[in-house]
């Protein structure tokens, strides 16, 4: 298999940090301070349908989410606030579909041809500085931001999502918080830091705790993504960091925990030290989960890994400073019958040409799997796999 | 300001500072003609380097003779004949094209090392903050590619806590000179720092970067760092 180039689209004259696709639109946020939706429909056909108002944010917009199964977008930026933003007409309770062409026919009427206009909701202040990323829970009933302050918040919020009401601060990161991320089914968020390492947290009766913080990176952990499976006993994560590896871990059940530590130093050879410190930090928590680094992919980066993306699929996605999208799928070991392993299953380089790559996604139009790229040079990379 | 925190760094004068002599060689070398002894020293060894016969050196050593050609025939001779010459001369610098200025070295320390310090009215290079034998760079000079340097500074004393101030003009400097290709590495020399790796960090830290030049602050008292640079 390999990777095809099948749109490019200079949306930005900054760099793209973050792209979020749902719904046939996806969002994406720039240094140049920008918010630009573009509609995507088969064949990577692509339209610039609406730019949000570039007087609300002051600085680099960095993270962009659109709150699932509806027009609401939540935008992060630098300058330490988060909008929330949605589209004008919108009416509760309506289907998409029939929303969309009512909204086409009142566009047909007046001057906005193709236009879909978003209003700003609502500014949710609250981090003392950069907001580096913000996530929907599956449910879209919360809503996670973290910041360089070091802490992650999360903020409850009603149906029409014009209120914010903030019900954890989690401060147990050491450093810069990067990236948040909800699993795609369960209410359990992982943040990942400057820090080194990834927290899981879990709601143990409306309060949010620390339920493990994943050891093994030996650089900032950029970013991280669930596997997309409905096996709910079966939870993993992926992530990507600075130390130019990507890691999958996996949440052990109750049954599995005996066996799980061998597996873990097998893994992390040589490391017993660190791997001692784990344990101990874990055992602070009393409604601790055990998680276990259960590979590490095979290594092909050789600079900063920015982001990862996990696929419907099952496939990883990886990309990052060196300009190399890398694809890796779960294959069954030749040598040991049931045991799955890591392969890498294309590698496309220069995806922005010279530029960093800071943005991966997995992005579903209309059934077909495409990846979506975001890059300094201001341009978002549709690729194909075939 | 009274209170420095290095109050008697070694200083060079900026004449001590390592320039391009290369420059003067080259000049010499051109002017003397191909019939030079030490330029057909030169030439050999350049063979030696590479010996195949489809080697960029060989075609670059063609490229000077047939310039050096060209140079003395327009002086004299008719110009069907330096028609001719200036065809072909076309032809080769069109083969090396893509490959045609690598940046080396020198140019960073050229960039780099005129940038003032923070503190005392001197530049990095004068303070060896900056020096030559510190900076890596890894180009080919093709556009097409990614390229590299990497640069170990120098903080004059192990608690500098101006030390992540430097690295960021030194990174700023380089992000606005050099060519987009360039991937920017800034540490700080092993051994010469209390806090190396949290400061490493810090410098290498893309998002941290992009967002300190969105502080309007911290980019005046860059910019001033700049405004010596040439």
């Amino acid at each position: 298999m390999k990777l095809e180039l099948a749109r490019c689209i200079k949306l930005h004259e900054d760099k793209v940090w973050s792209l979020d696709f749902s719904r046939g639109l996806l969002a994406s946020g720039s240094t140049d301070r920008r918010t630009k939706i573009v509609s995507i429909k088969p064949e990577a056909q692509v339209t610039l349908v609406d730019e949000l108002d570039d007087s609300t944010h002051s600085k680099s917009v960095r993270s962009v989410a659109w709150r699932p199964g509806t027009s609401i977008l939540a935008t992060g930026s630098f300058d330490t606030t988060v909008s929330i933003w949605t589209r004008e007409e919108t009416e509760e309770g309506e289907e998409y579909d029939s929303e969309e062409d009512e909204a086409s026919r009142e566009y047909s009427n007046s001057n906005h041809d193709n236009k879909y206009v978003m209003e700003l909701l609502a500014i949710i202040e609250g981090h003392e500085n950069e907001v580096k990323s913000v996530a929907w829970s599956y449910d879209g009933s919360l809503l996670a931001t973290c910041a360089r302050d070091k802490s992650v918040w999360i903020w409850e919020t009603d149906e029409i999502g014009e209120e914010y009401e903030c019900i954890s601060v989690l401060q147990e990161h050491s450093q810069d918080v990067k990236n948040v991320v909800w699993h795609p089914s369960l209410p359990i968020l992982a943040s990942s830091s400057y820090d080194d390492t990834i927290r899981i947290w879990t709601d143990y009766d409306d309060d949010w705790e620390c339920s493990a913080v994943l050891n093994g990176h030996k650089g900032t952990v950029w970013s991280s993504d669930f596997e997309k499976s409905n096996n709910n006993s079966n939870i993993r994560l992926c992530s990507g960091s600075d130390d130019c590896t990507v890691r999958v871990w996996k949440k052990l059940n109750k049954g599995e925990v005996g066996t799980s530590v061998k597996g873990t130093d097998d893994i992390n050879d040589g490391n017993a030290n660190e791997e001692e410190d784990e344990e101990e930090e874990n055992d602070i928590y009393d409604n601790d989960d055990k998680w276990i680094c259960e590979a590490i992919l095979p290594q092909e980066h050789t600079r900063s890994i920015y982001s990862v993306s996990w696929g419907p699929n099952g496939m990883i996605a990886s990309a990052g400073s060196d300009g190399k999208l890398v694809i890796y799928h779960e294959v069954e070991d030749k040598n040991e019958k049931n045991k799955m392993r890591w392969e890498v299953l294309c590698i496309k380089e220069l995806i922005h040409g010279i530029y960093e790559c800071n943005i991966v996604k997995w992005i579903d139009v209309e059934g077909e799997l495409l990846l979506a790229t975001g890059g300094d040079d201001g341009y978002v990379n549709l690729w194909k796999l075939i | 300001m009274s209170d420095y925190l290095n109050e008697n760094p070694d200083v060079l004068e900026t004449n001590q500072l390592p320039t391009r002599e290369e420059d003067d060689e080259l000049n010499n070398y051109l002017s003397n003609g191909i019939q030079n002894k030490n330029g057909l020293e030169r030439r050999k060894l350049l063979l030696k380097m590479d010996r195949s016969l489809e080697s960029q050196v060989l075609k670059d050593v063609e490229l000077l003779d047939r310039l050096l050609l060209l140079n003395s025939i327009t002086e004299s001779t008719s110009d069907e004949e330096s028609d001719e010459n200036l065809k072909s001369l076309t032809q080769s610098t069109h083969l090396i094209q893509d490959t045609i200025d690598p940046i080396d070295a020198q140019e960073i320390y050229d960039l780099t090392a005129y940038i003032q310090d923070p503190e005392h009215p001197l530049t990095l290079g004068q303070l060896s903050i900056v020096n030559l034998e510190d900076i890596q760079v890894h180009d080919t000079g093709n556009q097409k590619e990614m390229a590299e340097v990497v640069i170990h500074i120098t903080p004059t004393i192990t608690h500098c806590s101006l030390a992540t101030l430097i690295g960021l003009g030194i990174r700023v400097r380089l992000e606005r000179a050099l060519p987009p290709r360039f991937r920017i590495t800034i540490l700080l020399k092993k051994g010469t720092h209390q806090s190396e790796n949290q400061v490493n960090k810090q410098l290498n830290d893309k998002e941290r970067v992009t967002a300190a030049c969105e502080n309007e602050q911290l980019l005046n008292v860059v910019s001033n760092m700049l405004s010596t640079c040439k």
